[in-house]
């Protein structure tokens, strides 16, 4: 074989054989902070949790005792039991915020791209003007329009994350249809719709979800620094900045009401972050992605 | 000159985005039920006739067209409408709190850019030193630790802990923890160019010619490394505008943050608009801005 | 006396020796040239030789001396002792080893600045003086920046960067590789003028043996990391001792071989009148660049047509617009005596398939996700040719190029360069063409590899009776396909005619040019 073809091989992937090994430490650690971050959530489904909005005058910032494990916060409410329903706001509005970022930005991006021309240049400059935009600003004005809530939230987050998708499917929308086998492939007869299937598509589900768990963490710190300005879900609900907001006029004397949401907040969003940096780097080891 | 093309363009690619941001704002704002009127109407008895009246002299009751030239022509001679809670013009009320915001996020994007640059070029130089895994250190700290759990943490440890610094009012404090998380946005990246400068041949060729490793770093290595650095201070300094809401709101400093926060939950609607106008003709400065940078250049690059 | 003495000389990455015990020596003044494909490893033995091993590559083995210093072992300090000042290098892609930020006149003086230390007046002149002796204008060229400079030029403001330090040694990578046919023999011209001029000793390596013979005394010749054979240029290339050199030699001799008579009396397949590709301009109010300007040629069954030309003259893009991949093509094709309409919407025509083409990178024009047999289906797809089919006639075309069928399920990383391009010229043939369009098919393959590709071409001409245009900048080529010829020159067509006619009696300054930029071994 000549010279290219030896270096080719040697880089060609070997059959890897399944590996009973300890799990590399990072991905170790980011599964424990995960883990650790969602816990309460779990246990808050367990049978005779107390009622995260039930308030008690008589035990306001109460430190963490056997009747209340993290303590009460200013209105007596558990904790707990608010840190584990905060659990269920903050996930699934983050993951909704980044779906429908995703669905928004690859799924207009890819129709605009594929109409090409005019409405290609149309949708992109939306997408610019989108980019343009800070999501707080867009939460503002989101806030202002549709008042508080789960889905005004999700609108901001999905409007402001958009634009990320939407550059990943012009990226390589543009890389593809450069490359000397499309040229072929559009030669030989092939249609435009049946070059975007073979070899336009294919390349793109891996950016996308690598970028996806790259949003995710960022969408969920959205949340919270919305939900902590007041911006984000309605106020009794207890978002995890929500919570933060709430206790940080206690601090004195209940700081484990406000210790308690920051640290599951770091957490989830360290673990999730490291995640995210991970399956980015197993996507792309050479060539480095475009950078959000 | 071509200089003054590129310029141009930008300016006028910027002037179309502030229309455009113009135009949307307004129009959702519009959709809120209700308007001013009904408001005021509502807090002190105005009867029907005394509405419409109101209505005409606030240029209300026109079509919408109509109310937008309205408003368009008021701003343009710098008028941004009267607060309704406090009945203070708002320019003035921008004007004042305009300065504050300006000053502290200034100085932390410039200790962040400082920063950053520093620990970049210095990992770069001494790979086996402690400031490669420093540049990840605060990499990871941007990532995880959202800047207003960082301040709520300060504040519990130096103001109520250690008790050495005040919370209301404290400027360094915000602004050192900006500085740290732009420092984090921007290391990373700028030391992955850097470290891909460094492979490009120009840079194999400055080293054969025997040049001093600062040298090479400083004339061939970092310019290549300016463009990313220039896109990624754009979307920093765009990002600042979250991270100053959340001080301002945490140490009590009176900037834009917080004028508009106030203004969100009391529904005082003038006061928004202007704010998310000044917020985002900001932001298209500093994009448009940096664009000119880019093009001016990418201009001396292909002559 | 010796200046460098290499003496078991490995270079390793991990486990694997990239060179691998390599011996020679360079005296004063002596020009050694080593030659081998890419991966032989010897670019490495320079970039060891200058302490610029890439990360993760290092030297493992061996040592080697300058001058009675070791240079095996040396510190970064010790390198940048000797680097600019005593061993220089060049290397290979002139636009990219400069900085694109400074000017040609800083970028040399910054050499200058470090090498002596006397004043900036002294400097300048120096530096003036330096610029005259690479050829260049001392008063225009310092002020440009790379970009505005052809490569030619380029490379003259590296090799002035190389000898700011008045080096004893200059270690030059694939000089001239990336330049055009008739610069690259001023470069090295300019080279041996230096080399005479300054007694500099030069270790000069390219794959190109021809290039090698006509600047070198002594020859090294390369493969795999091992020096298979070393002696003065006429030896080894009259009488080399090792088989692998004498596949070398042959290579370039058997493109100098017999030119093939034309055929003639056959039918007319593909006719080209007045072909014009304009791109437009760069920046809104810019004039169209024409490329092609009024192209006219044709070709008959079985017939090759060679379109030469240094890069820039536009033959590539008369490729790309007969197969329908040019914007706004003007002209008319007529295909097997019907006219084919210009642009991608007439490539659905049963009629356009009869005309195809084989792209010039085998790593780019097949995509790395597919398999072989994915790849080759796509033209069976559009003929309208049923699924059952589809493998038994890829398997078919393969044979007919001359790979097994165990390659269908490959993907293309598993397969070499040459395979690749025998892949796509099996796709091509697929879709049944008259016209078979090679765009510089040869020029990313080894050249022992180039052979064996241009053999299978003239027996498919022979057994399909297959149309060929085939697009190249290397005369060898014109001359063993034979045929008729076509020399570009700025978008148009300045001489044309039987192969051995034009290339033996050239009337045009471009063809003149082109043939005494080739560079065949002395003494073949």
């Amino acid at each position: 074989m000549d010279g290219a073809a030896s270096a080719a091989a040697a880089r060609a992937p070997v059959p890897a054989k399944p590996v009973r090994r300890r799990l590399p430490p990072r991905l170790a650690a980011a599964l424990l902070l995960v883990g650790l971050a969602l816990l309460p959530g779990l246990v808050g489904l367990l049978p005779g949790m107390p009622d995260p909005m039930e308030q008690d005058l008589l035990a306001l910032n109460m430190p963490p005792d056997a009747a209340h494990p993290l303590g009460t916060d200013h209105l007596g409410r558990d904790v707990l039991a608010r840190l584990a329903a905060g659990t269920w706001l903050t996930l699934p509005t983050g993951i909704g915020g980044t779906l429908l970022a995703a669905g928004l930005g690859a799924g207009i991006g890819m129709l605009a791209l594929t109409l090409g021309g005019v409405v290609a240049g149309a949708a992109y400059a939306a997408f610019d003007l989108l980019r343009v935009l800070p999501g707080t600003l867009l939460a503002l004005l989101t806030a202002v329009v549709l008042g508080n809530g789960v889905w005004p939230v999700t609108l901001a987050l999905g409007l402001a994350y958009a634009p990320l998708f939407a550059e990943v499917v012009r990226t390589a929308h543009a890389r593809e249809m450069a490359s000397d086998y499309v040229a072929a492939a559009r030669v030989f007869g092939l249609g435009r719709l049946a070059v975007l299937w073979r070899h336009v598509l294919p390349n793109l589900l891996g950016p996308l979800i690598t970028l996806s768990a790259i949003v995710l963490p960022r969408c969920i710190v959205t949340e919270s620094v919305l939900s902590f300005l007041g911006l984000g879900v309605s106020p009794e609900r207890p978002s995890w900045g929500r919570m933060i907001a709430d206790a940080s006029g206690f601090v004195e004397d209940a700081p484990h009401a406000v210790l308690a949401p920051m640290l599951a907040l770091s957490a989830l969003t360290l673990g999730l972050s490291l995640l995210g940096e991970m399956a980015r780097r197993r996507a792309d080891p050479l060539r480095r992605e475009g950078r959000p | 000159m071509k200089g003054a093309l590129v310029i141009g363009g930008a300016l006028l690619r910027a002037a179309g985005l502030v229309a455009a941001i113009a135009i949307v704002v307004f129009l959702l704002l519009r959709t809120v039920p209700g308007d001013v009127v009904d408001v005021m109407a509502a807090q002190g008895d105005l009867n029907a006739a005394q509405q419409a009246a109101l209505r005409a002299e606030l240029g209300l009751d026109g079509g919408l067209l109509h109310q937008f030239g309205h408003w368009a022509a008021a701003l343009s001679s710098g008028q941004l409408g009267q607060s309704l809670r406090f009945g203070r013009p708002v320019a003035e009320m921008v004007a004042t709190a305009l300065p504050v915001t300006l000053g502290f996020a200034a100085m932390a994007f410039a200790l962040g850019l400082v920063l950053a640059m520093a620990l970049a070029i210095g990992a770069v130089l001494l790979p086996r030193s402690v400031l490669p895994g420093l540049v990840e250190a605060i990499n990871l700290w941007s990532i995880a630790m959202p800047t207003f759990v960082a301040g709520m943490g300060a504040i519990l440890v130096f103001s109520l802990w250690l008790g050495w610094l005040p919370v209301i009012g404290n400027l360094p404090v915000p602004v050192v923890i900006l500085g740290l998380d732009i420092a984090g946005q921007l290391a990373k990246p700028l030391l992955e160019e850097l470290r891909e400068a460094m492979a490009a041949p120009h840079v194999r060729t400055a080293r054969a010619k025997g040049l001093h490793p600062v040298r090479i770093a400083l004339a061939h290595v970092l310019p290549a490394a300016l463009p990313v650095l220039l896109a990624l201070s754009s979307v920093a300094l765009a990002g600042l505008i979250g991270g100053t809401m959340t001080m301002e709101a945490l140490f009590g400093l009176p900037g834009l943050g917080s004028l508009v926060l106030n203004a969100v939950h009391g529904r005082d609607l003038p006061v928004v608009q202007a704010v998310v106008l000044v917020l985002a003709v900001g932001v298209v400065a500093i994009n448009a801005g940096a664009d000119v940078l880019r093009r001016l250049a990418d201009s001396r690059l292909t002559s | 006396m010796t200046l460098l003495a290499v003496t078991g000389l490995t270079v390793a990455a991990g486990e694997r020796r990239l060179v691998d015990a390599v011996s020679f020596a360079i005296a004063p003044g002596e020009v050694l040239g080593l030659v081998g494909e890419s991966g032989s490893g010897k670019s490495l033995t320079a970039l060891a030789l200058a302490g610029l091993l890439p990360e993760g590559i290092a030297v493992t083995g061996g040592r080697a001396d300058f001058a009675g210093q070791r240079l095996t072992g040396l510190t970064e300090r010790g390198w940048r002792a000797l680097r600019g000042r005593r061993i220089a290098m060049v290397f290979q892609d002139p636009m990219a080893s400069l900085n694109p930020f400074m000017t040609a006149g800083a970028q040399v003086m910054e050499a200058l600045r470090q090498h002596h230390a006397e004043p900036s007046a002294a400097l300048r002149a120096r530096c003036d003086r330096l610029f005259r002796e690479v050829g260049l204008d001392a008063a225009l060229h310092p002020g440009r920046r790379p970009h505005q400079l052809s490569g030619g030029q380029q490379q003259r403001v590296v090799i002035a960067m190389a000898l700011a330090g008045d080096p004893e040694l200059l270690l030059a990578d694939e000089p001239t590789t990336a330049l055009d046919a008739a610069v690259q023999a001023q470069i090295l011209a300019l080279l041996r003028r230096l080399v005479a001029d300054r007694g500099l000793a030069m270790l000069f390596i390219s794959h190109d043996l021809g290039v090698v013979a006509s600047v070198s005394q002594r020859v090294g010749v390369m493969r795999h990391g091992r020096l298979l054979e070393i002696g003065p240029v006429g030896r080894v290339l009259r009488a080399p001792s090792h088989p692998y050199t004498r596949e070398l030699v042959d290579a370039r001799s058997r493109l100098a071989g017999e030119v093939r008579a034309a055929a003639s009396g056959e039918e007319v397949v593909l006719r080209v009148e007045g072909l014009a590709v304009a791109y437009p301009g760069q920046g809104a109010f810019a004039a169209p660049r024409r490329v092609v300007v009024g192209v006219d040629l044709t070709l008959a069954r079985g017939e090759a047509f060679c379109l030469l030309g240094a890069s820039g003259s536009g033959k590539s893009s008369v490729a790309r617009a007969l197969m329908g991949l040019a914007a706004r093509p003007a002209g008319r094709v007529e295909l097997t005596g019907r006219v084919l309409p210009p642009g991608l919407a007439a490539r659905r025509d049963p009629l356009s398939r009869r005309i195809q083409m084989v792209f010039q990178n085998p790593y780019s024009s097949l995509n790395p996700r597919l398999t072989v047999l994915q790849a080759l289906t796509e033209p069976l797809m559009t003929a309208g040719v049923p699924r059952a089919e589809w493998r038994a006639r890829a398997g078919a075309a393969l044979a007919e190029v001359g790979l097994a069928a165990e390659h269908l399920d490959r993907h293309p990383h598993a397969l070499s360069g040459g395979q690749r391009q025998r892949v796509a010229i099996a796709r091509a043939l697929l879709a049944d063409p008259a016209v078979l369009v090679c765009d510089e098919v040869l020029s990313a393959l080894d050249a022992s590899v180039q052979g064996q590709v241009l053999a299978l071409l003239q027996r498919l001409r022979r057994e399909r009776r297959l149309a060929v245009l085939f697009i190249t900048h290397d005369l060898g080529v014109a001359r063993y396909l034979g045929g008729q010829v076509g020399v570009m020159a700025e978008g148009r067509i300045v001489e044309r005619g039987d192969t051995a006619e034009v290339l033996d009696n050239p009337r045009h300054a471009m063809t003149q040019g082109l043939l005494a930029a080739e560079a065949l071994p002395p003494a073949a």
